[in-house]
């Protein structure tokens, strides 16, 4: 009897069939800790991002243009959590849709020149790919993403414009889509690989 | 202008764009190595299907060029899946995708890289590995890609014609 | 600078080459085989086919290495007594000869490896080893083994050091695998390429204290495969973009300096003339016959090699490709 209440319930009936030992064992490759791949981050709050965003807004009204983008790029809220990186999202997307085409390339060209451009030029591309991946809704699941909350109507916010939900995420996907060309043509397809490789998510 | 984007001319005006980032974000994710598996003795999986290793996958990647056309990239060490979803405007245009891809993907050992199964929310989805970046050329793959998705809405477009569509 | 010499040998991947001390033969890993090639006038003959590679083969002995996965690289140290072994095990085997049981004998290295070894490389001491893996960190072990090496002088990267001391770990910002490490000639700087297409030079500082400088050079290129050191000052890398690019730098800094190969060689040419571009389209219903890429090498590079040194600066080196080419370049 005794020898019986000291088994678990899994191992009672045929369960223990389905027990996942990969998760259980710490030595298997499966339970790599991922934390060991990037530096411990900084918890941000969604006040601190919120009055970034402020800061940010300013200059660009301003007539800073360069000065709220590199702002906002350099202040990206790896330690956040998902609102508060989604708000940060907006604030970037903003940004880049204020810049004229014609002034895409040089202002890129003059942050990538100057010390720790290119990491600049990294982190735009991610939020380039992060603006591209959170319209609309299905998406598979994979070990290296969390799932985005659908947000069919994310650019509908922040333009302000009146019209459908289509039209408006329609057109910053093409000012993202435009951006990622310049990107590419000043950091090269390094910048694309370390948008993959990099464990500091925004 | 390059004489590969000759085409293009009289397409509307994000598909250049839309296709050059498909073709970036692919060239670089196509950077692929043999890797042997470190779960199973004398395997070799492709570790974007398996995925029991979490330090071997990459960050995936979304281009999209609105919300009915985007690309999803899902890099790792030695295999890289692609899911696209082709633009559908109706009802009509949803039944001959399906038609179509499930043509294609009954046919996937012929294709080589094609996945019998597209991934959730997509329409289909290649599976590209190692061994076939070696076999093949790497910039001759890309391009078959964004071939692809070209022709396959001029098609859907095609067979909505006679099929009696608008 | 003159053309490389190209050695097309097959239509297969070349994990890995290495050319005998009098360059006359060259041993090819393909496969799971170890082909060996003898040079004959100018192109390279097949000589022999060293088969069964579950296991490694050397001469007629048999080494157990006490691994239960693959085997990914291996490396022979400067004083050819030891040999290291990197496996998708997470440990390192170094195997040496055991006078007294006549036998070779293995050693592992396993902590903190976190995932597949995929690349080590031996300090010019033959008893520090670096190596580098798909957890992203590039780590400087002792492989001291007693009665095999002499011990040690105390150098930058610290003095006392038992097998399996780890003389330092290093991971670079934007993570990526590590494909390739690399020790300087002198052996006081640590240079290693990842998957971020960047390439990282390590300039330790003595055990137990943090590195005099860690510089990291970040590229626009695809990444790459495999690096070797010209000098104490340049770096010669290669990989994914099919040719050999040059880095010189010392600790302030490291850059990008540019390819080594000229292009528009006997591959395609760039600038055609409009006749031939008609020509072109009517042949082949084409503008631009790309299926040839404009590099030597066709597809990506694996390896490179010190092929022929001469007063501490290399002359030449080799490259092997998946394409199923070995190419000789002058540096």
């Amino acid at each position: 009897m005794n020898i019986i209440q000291q088994q678990s319930d899994a191992t009672l009936n045929d369960n223990w069939r389905t027990i996942n030992i990969d998760a259980l064992d710490p030595e298997s490759s499966s339970n790599f800790d991922t934390s060991t791949l990037h530096p411990a981050f900084a918890p941000v709050s969604q006040n601190e991002i919120a009055s970034l965003g402020q800061q940010v807004r300013q200059l660009l009204r301003g007539g800073d243009a360069e000065g709220a983008l590199r702002g906002a790029l350099e202040g990206a809220p790896y330690g956040g959590d998902a609102g508060v990186k989604d708000l940060h999202l907006l604030t970037v997307t903003e940004v880049l849709q204020a810049i004229r085409a014609s002034e895409m390339t040089p202002m890129l060209q003059r942050i990538y020149k100057t010390e720790g451009g290119s990491d600049v030029l990294d982190v735009l591309m991610k939020y380039l790919y992060k603006g591209m991946g959170s319209s609309g809704s299905a998406r598979g699941s994979t070990g290296r993403n969390s799932s985005l909350t659908p947000q069919s109507t994310g650019f509908t916010q922040m333009s302000g414009r009146p019209g459908g939900a289509n039209e408006n995420s329609g057109s910053a996907m093409s000012v993202l889509l435009s951006w990622h060309e310049k990107v590419v043509d000043v950091a090269g397809l390094g910048c694309v690989g370390r948008c993959m490789t990099d464990w500091r998510k925004v | 202008m390059p004489w590969y984007l000759l085409g293009f001319a009289d397409h509307s005006q994000s598909l250049r764009p839309y296709l050059q980032c498909v073709r970036s974000s692919l060239t670089s994710a196509l950077c692929l190595s043999n890797f042997a598996s470190q779960t199973s003795e004398r395997h070799n999986v492709p570790e974007i299907e398996a995925q029991t290793s979490p330090e071997v996958l990459l960050n995936s990647l979304t281009v999209a060029r609105n919300e009915n056309e985007r690309v999803y990239i899902e890099p790792s060490i030695n295999s890289v899946r692609i899911s696209i979803k082709i633009k559908q405007a109706d009802e009509i245009e949803h039944i001959l995708v399906h038609k179509f891809t499930r043509f294609l993907t009954q046919r996937a050992e012929a294709f080589f890289i094609l996945r019998r199964k597209p991934i959730k929310g997509y329409d289909i989805s290649f599976l590209v590995t190692n061994y076939h970046t070696e076999e093949m050329l790497k910039h001759k793959l890309v391009d078959f890609i964004i071939q692809f998705m070209e022709e396959v809405d001029k098609e859907i477009s095609e067979m909505k014609l006679f099929v009696g569509g608008s | 600078m003159a053309a490389p010499e190209v050695h097309h040998l097959f239509h297969h991947p070349i994990a890995d080459h290495s050319f005998s001390a009098d360059k006359q033969t060259l041993a090819v890993a393909r496969d799971t085989n170890v082909e060996l090639y003898g040079r004959t006038g100018n192109g390279f003959k097949l000589k022999d086919e060293l088969k069964g590679h579950d296991k490694f083969v050397t001469s007629p002995t048999l080494v157990l290495l006490r691994i239960n996965r693959a085997a990914t690289f291996v490396r022979w140290s400067p004083s050819e007594t030891k040999f290291a072994v990197g496996s998708g095990a997470r440990v390192i085997a170094i195997c040496y000869f055991e006078e007294e049981n006549d036998w070779w004998v293995s050693k592992h290295i396993k902590k903190p490896i976190r995932s597949t070894v995929t690349t080590v490389a031996w300090h010019p001491n033959s008893v520090l080893l670096a190596s580098g893996s798909t957890d992203a960190h590039a780590r400087v072990f002792s492989s001291f083994i007693k009665g095999v090496d002499a011990r040690p002088e105390p150098g930058v990267w610290g003095e006392r050091l038992p097998f399996n001391t780890v003389c330092g770990e290093y991971l670079n910002n934007s993570a990526g695998w590590v494909h390739a490490v690399s020790f300087s000639p002198s052996g006081d700087a640590l240079a290693f390429a990842a998957h971020d297409s960047s390439i990282t030079v390590v300039y330790p500082n003595g055990a137990d204290q943090p590195p005099r400088a860690v510089v990291s050079v970040s590229t626009q290129l695809l990444p790459f495969m495999s690096l070797i050191w010209n000098g104490e000052a340049e770096i010669i890398a290669a990989g994914y973009d099919c040719e050999a690019y040059r880095f010189k730098g010392n600790e302030g800094g490291w850059q990008l300096t540019g390819s080594l190969e000229s292009k528009g060689g006997p591959g395609v040419a760039r600038e055609e003339s409009a006749l031939n571009m008609f020509k072109q389209l009517d042949l082949k219903g084409k503008t631009k016959d790309d299926t040839q890429l404009k590099t030597v090498h066709q597809n990506t590079i694996s390896t490179i090699r010190v092929y022929e040194e001469s007063g501490g600066a290399v002359r030449k080196f080799s490259t092997s490709g998946v394409d199923g080419r070995i190419v000789i370049w002058n540096a």
